[in-house]
């Protein structure tokens, strides 16, 4: 089923967020699914890459066909109505031995003193020898004074031999943020998880992850890269339960700067006597040999800190 | 061309012991020196004497307590450190910074103040004993010791800098690369005529050296060329532990 793209009306603002959230300068090539304030935008499927509404109506099911390989999937939400509070349910199914790229992220305009909230449950199920990439944005512009909220949930079941690299990025603007990520890593499988998250201001910014390696030689390495600037607080949990011979690290590094508050609690927990669970954590400002060294190579205070504060969000 | 005069830094000490006043310890006392332009200079002494301090004063990573600092007859003694960078003093330091995230590339894009791919390249060609396939590499903990170093080393030529100091650019470096390092350093000295300060304990540093300082408990104790130095080097006067010393043959020997 397509629909026709000339139903698909995209405003100045639309087009911003899109470009925020999932670097699209139009209508992404490829299949697509636009959800915005609330209800379809626009949808596109490929021969290999189908998209529909759920039974319930309360999200899609993007169904992408074993052996699908070099192809995308870009499903933007967009939330520009006061006082919306969006729930959306996606579940994705990803084919046997495939390798395909989504692009998902929800970018907020808030032009009001309304608040205005998305919440994104997204549920993977990666068969057997699959590869995805999944890059999630979330960003909040607009003039308006209400509140910001986003929560975002990602559930993952890994079959075997699957490998799954997400990318969860939130660069400022959200007043509130409560994450949750919860995995189960089948044997051979392999889950990157990278998160940043900058918060400013007087935001507050939580990420819960409950992350098991289920299968033999299944691994993870989950990174968390924290910006804590203005009165802002950020507070990163991960429970990692290894179940089978495995490896699994976590590292989190926050760094601190004005008056942010920051707690990382990284829990390891070997269930099998030959799980290989590691992690490190730093909390702390900038550091002064890094800000040092930048100012010998001629910047000055404020632009060394600008440059380290955008290669460690990267 | 650079001129230090009566240069003094101290840093506040608690005597040890119990409930003493703090007291000022002195690590540069009353130094005077003018470097000149496009020359080659060894500054080297005991562990703890003071030479990287020295080093330090002079980029601006550390304030001066006393004295002044002129470059080029303009009194930089209090220029931040960005500034004395634009003006074309450079540091290398001993043990370079280690980044999250920030590449081989960010750095020298910086230095260069541009991110252009064949100047990149350039900078690399020219520096040497940098492969390549550094550039996109996180300058992090991942590095070996050798590596930052070779990546601190490219970073301070590529700024073209007219006074380059070097703190002990030989620590991690393999045997192998300290030869062609010293080509490179004295390279650069006579195409650009940088004036090159090297902090080092190094032979082939000394030896490179036009002009060799030895500092001692804060003070230069000699100028001159390395053969004049050597007695005085191979004499125990430089050893740091001469309050305790008992012989160099003894066991007790802290050497």
């Amino acid at each position: 089923m397509t629909y026709a793209k000339e139903k698909i009306m995209l405003n100045a603002i639309d087009k911003k967020v899109l470009k925020e959230v999932a670097d699209l300068e139009g209508l992404p090539k490829g299949a697509y699914n636009i959800r915005k304030n609330g209800k379809l935008e626009g949808r596109e499927v490929s021969a290999n890459i189908n998209i529909e509404t759920n039974e319930k109506g309360d999200g899609i099911i993007i169904d992408i066909k074993p052996g699908t390989v070099n192809e995308s999937v870009h499903i933007p939400v967009i939330l520009s109505q006061a006082g919306l509070h969006d729930v959306v349910y996606n579940t994705f199914i990803i084919g046997e031995g495939s390798d395909v790229t989504i692009v998902a992220g929800c970018g907020i305009h808030c032009g009001s003193n309304e608040s205005e909230g998305h919440s994104g449950i997204h549920e993977f199920h990666i068969k057997a020898g699959a590869k995805v990439k999944y890059v999630e944005k979330h960003i909040a512009i607009g003039e308006g004074s209400g509140k910001r909220i986003l929560n975002p949930t990602t559930k993952v079941f890994m079959e075997e031999n699957a490998q799954a690299q997400m990318e969860l990025t939130q660069l400022g603007g959200v007043d509130e943020a409560k994450r949750f990520n919860e995995a189960w890593i089948g044997a051979g499988s392999v889950l990157l998880i990278t998160e940043r998250v900058m918060t400013e201001k007087e935001q507050s910014a939580e990420s819960k992850n409950e992350i098991t390696l289920a299968g033999t030689d299944s691994k993870t390495n989950i990174v968390s890269r924290s910006v804590i600037k203005g009165s802002s607080s950020q507070d990163f949990y991960v429970n990692l339960t290894a179940k089978a011979r495995c490896y699994g690290h976590i590292e989190c590094d926050a760094i601190i700067m004005d008056n942010g508050i920051n707690q990382t609690i990284p829990a390891l927990r070997a269930l099998h006597p030959d799980a290989e669970l590691t992690h490190e954590a730093s909390i702390g400002k900038i550091a002064n040999d890094q800000l040092m060294k930048l100012m010998t190579l001629g910047l000055n205070y404020d632009q060394a800190v600008n440059r380290i504060i955008q290669g460690f969000l990267r | 061309m650079l001129q230090l005069q009566n240069v003094t830094f101290t840093v506040p000490a608690l005597e040890t012991g119990e409930k003493k006043a703090p007291s000022e310890k002195t690590i540069i006392n009353d130094v005077s020196f003018t470097f000149e332009k496009g020359g080659f200079y060894a500054i080297t002494g005991p562990n703890g004497s003071g030479k990287t301090t020295l080093a330090k004063l002079i980029m601006g990573i550390n304030t001066l307590t006393e004295g002044k600092i002129f470059f080029n007859g303009t009194d930089i003694s209090s220029l931040p450190i960005n500034e004395r960078s634009n003006a074309g003093i450079v540091y290398g330091f001993q043990h370079p910074a280690r980044f999250k995230g920030t590449t081989f590339r960010d750095l020298l894009s910086i230095s260069l103040g541009s991110d252009d791919e064949e100047k990149l390249v350039n900078i690399i060609s020219r520096v040497g004993v940098c492969s390549m396939d550094f550039l996109d590499k996180p300058v992090d903990s991942k590095l070996s010791g050798g590596e930052i170093k070779k990546i601190e080393l490219a970073t301070v030529i590529a700024r073209n800098p007219k006074v380059a100091i070097y703190d002990e650019p030989d620590t991690g470096i393999d045997l192998w690369t300290i030869g062609p390092m010293v080509a490179l350093l004295k390279r650069e000295q006579k195409e650009n005529n940088t004036t090159t300060i090297v902090v080092s304990h190094n032979k082939t540093f000394l030896e490179a050296a036009d002009t060799l300082l030895l500092i001692k408990k804060g003070k230069i104790a000699y100028t001159g060329d390395l053969e004049g130095a050597m007695p005085m080097l191979e004499d125990l006067s430089v050893c740091a532990f001469d309050d305790l010393c008992q012989g160099e043959d003894n066991a007790q020997c802290y050497r």
